[in-house]
């Protein structure tokens, strides 16, 4: 009981020091209000700080004045109190002509109902929400954040008013952008499929039909050639030969397709191992031309090891079949590493990128075809000077463009031919 | 030893095509080393082949053409070598274009190797030599 008593009379007191500060509080404030003071100095722990009207007030109108986003402050019942210039330049209404107009008045039609529930529950606590401001015929996409305030006169709502117009447009864009990606990509990777589909099928049945050429033409030549004149075998041999050619391509673009359709592994791989097979298996043709592959110290490069040796491949017997027939081939091979990925950069011991040169003294091509020696069935002789079916080269640029390298190509008829390759020493 | 070499090697084809089974027959049919089999047009047919077949009367080797009807090659050859009874017997695939993928399937499946339709009579000969050597 007795602790009862106690414990009312120190909450009475209690209530009544609470009473005292906020009668201070009170006076304090119609102080301010009135212009009988325009600073406090109120204790904070051990310093004191000093509340003018311009930190405070001023400083904060200046602020909402001067932002970006649109500030109201309503009554209960909706109606605009405040507005600040920002809002008025977004629906274009004098300030004055604004104050007094309840704001739903400016929330597109679709959109009021939604407004108004939001105007309801922000009563109760912060709300945000994305409206259409609709006003003298313009639409304007924007975010609301309501706030109640407790001003003296009582409660107020204060909205933020954030244009959304840039954001959606740019949402919009990407959105769009996207979609078109995705489609692209889509008819891309069609398309990437059909062709596979298409080389493989094609290349698979298309040489059922001409081995069966190749063999009735040779059991024809065999059996019936003790009846035909010469010419009429020759006409055999044609066609045998043609059948034989036809064949070549056929691997050769179906090779090709393959190499789209294959991601190969890259490893380490030192390249004078590469070229050392390469000269014993051209070893013949070298002889007969009595020709000389001349490489050294060439790098280590991270490569899938069989498309970099069908490079070397292509490019060497490119040379030698391309060669003077009164100086004997000489292919010189040699390599310095770059500080970045372009035929023309400067060289660099510690670059990332590797300069491979493949220079010959062959018979060399008008520089006008540097660019298209490399397009598929490109050729720059005709069928019967030289052997191929005008698709190494462009099988030389493939390999080297998934490698992410670059391969260039310089020629001066009668002197020789240059191939440059540009190709990271890792693959990423 | 000479004696089992002269005795003709019993060889079973697989071959849908009427042309391929006639250059076939035309080539080989005159060796003396071989004793061919009436042919099988499809993989179905081989399986029934070798199961009507007595013991010890199955074939010393079989071909199968990869591209054939109902069961290709691949197939035929994974069903042979999943049979205790037929699986000793040597299998070869042969095709018009043998690329990287049917060499390793049909190895991994247990063909003792792979070969390219020969398009000459030296080339048959020289396939069925090779083919001889192997088994």
């Amino acid at each position: 009981m007795d602790r009862n008593i106690k414990l009312k009379d120190d909450l009475l007191r209690e209530l009544e020091e609470t009473r005292r500060q906020l009668y201070e509080a009170k006076e304090t404030i119609e102080a301010i209000r009135t212009g009988q003071v325009d600073a406090l100095v109120v204790q904070k722990g051990s310093t004191h700080q000093l509340y003018t009207l311009k930190t405070a007030d001023h400083t904060y109108r200046i602020f909402i004045e001067k932002m970006t986003e649109g500030a109201l402050t309503l009554s209960q019942q909706g109606i605009i109190l405040y507005a600040n210039s920002s809002f008025g330049n977004m629906i274009g209404m004098p300030l004055s002509s604004i104050i007094g107009l309840p704001f739903e008045q400016f929330i597109s039609k679709d959109n009021l109902a939604f407004y108004k529930t939001l105007f309801k529950t922000s009563w109760a606590g912060d709300c945000k929400g994305e409206v259409e401001i609709f006003y003298n015929g313009n639409r304007t996409p924007v975010q609301l954040s309501l706030t109640v305030l407790e001003l003296d006169e009582g409660i107020a709502l204060s909205i933020i008013i954030t244009d959304l117009t840039l954001q959606k447009n740019t949402q919009r864009k990407l959105e769009e952008n996207n979609r078109q990606l995705e489609h692209l990509n889509h008819t891309l990777e069609n398309s990437n499929h059909d062709l596979q589909q298409f080389a493989s099928v094609a290349s698979h049945d298309l040489q059922e039909p001409l081995r069966k050429i190749q063999m009735f033409s040779n059991i024809l030549k065999n059996k019936a050639s003790g009846n035909l004149s010469n010419e009429e075998i020759a006409y055999l041999e044609k066609i045998i030969a043609s059948t034989e050619r036809m064949k070549a391509l056929i691997i050769d673009i179906l090779n090709y397709s393959r190499l789209s359709a294959v991601d190969g592994e890259y490893l380490p791989t030192d390249l004078n191992f590469v070229l050392k097979e390469l000269v014993e298996d051209f070893e013949l043709m070298i002889a007969d031309k009595k020709g000389k592959i001349i490489f050294h110290d060439l790098p280590v490069l991270e490569v899938n090891r069989g498309q970099i040796r069908q490079v070397f491949q292509n490019l060497i017997s490119n040379s030698l079949k391309f060669s003077k027939d009164s100086v004997p081939p000489v292919i010189e091979i040699s390599a310095k590493l770059l500080s970045e990925k372009s035929i023309v950069s400067g060289e660099d011991e510690n670059g990332d990128y590797c300069l491979l040169t493949i220079e010959d003294n062959g018979i060399g091509f008008d520089e006008k075809y540097a660019t298209t020696v490399f397009s598929l069935f490109q050729r720059l002789h005709p069928k019967d000077s030289f052997e191929g079916t005008g698709i190494g080269l462009a099988i030389t640029k493939k390999i080297i463009e998934k490698h992410h390298g670059l391969i260039q190509v310089k020629s001066t008829p009668g002197i020789g031919t240059k191939f440059m390759i540009v190709l990271p020493l890792k693959q990423q | 030893m000479a004696g089992t070499q002269n005795i003709p090697k019993k060889v079973l084809l697989a071959e849908d095509d009427p042309d391929d089974i006639g250059f076939f027959f035309h080539y080989l049919g005159d060796r003396s080393d071989l004793h061919l089999l009436p042919p099988v047009e499809n993989g179905e047919e081989v399986v029934e082949y070798l199961q009507k077949a007595h013991n010890g009367a199955f074939p010393d080797l079989i071909i199968l053409d990869q591209n054939m009807p109902k069961c290709n090659g691949l197939q035929t050859l994974a069903i042979i070598k999943n049979n205790a009874q037929f699986e000793n017997i040597p299998v070869f695939v042969y095709s018009t274009y043998t690329d990287a993928y049917l060499v390793k399937q049909s190895l991994q499946l247990g063909a003792r190797s792979v070969l390219e339709k020969p398009v000459s009579v030296e080339g048959y000969h020289k396939m069925i030599d090779n083919i001889l050597e192997l088994i």
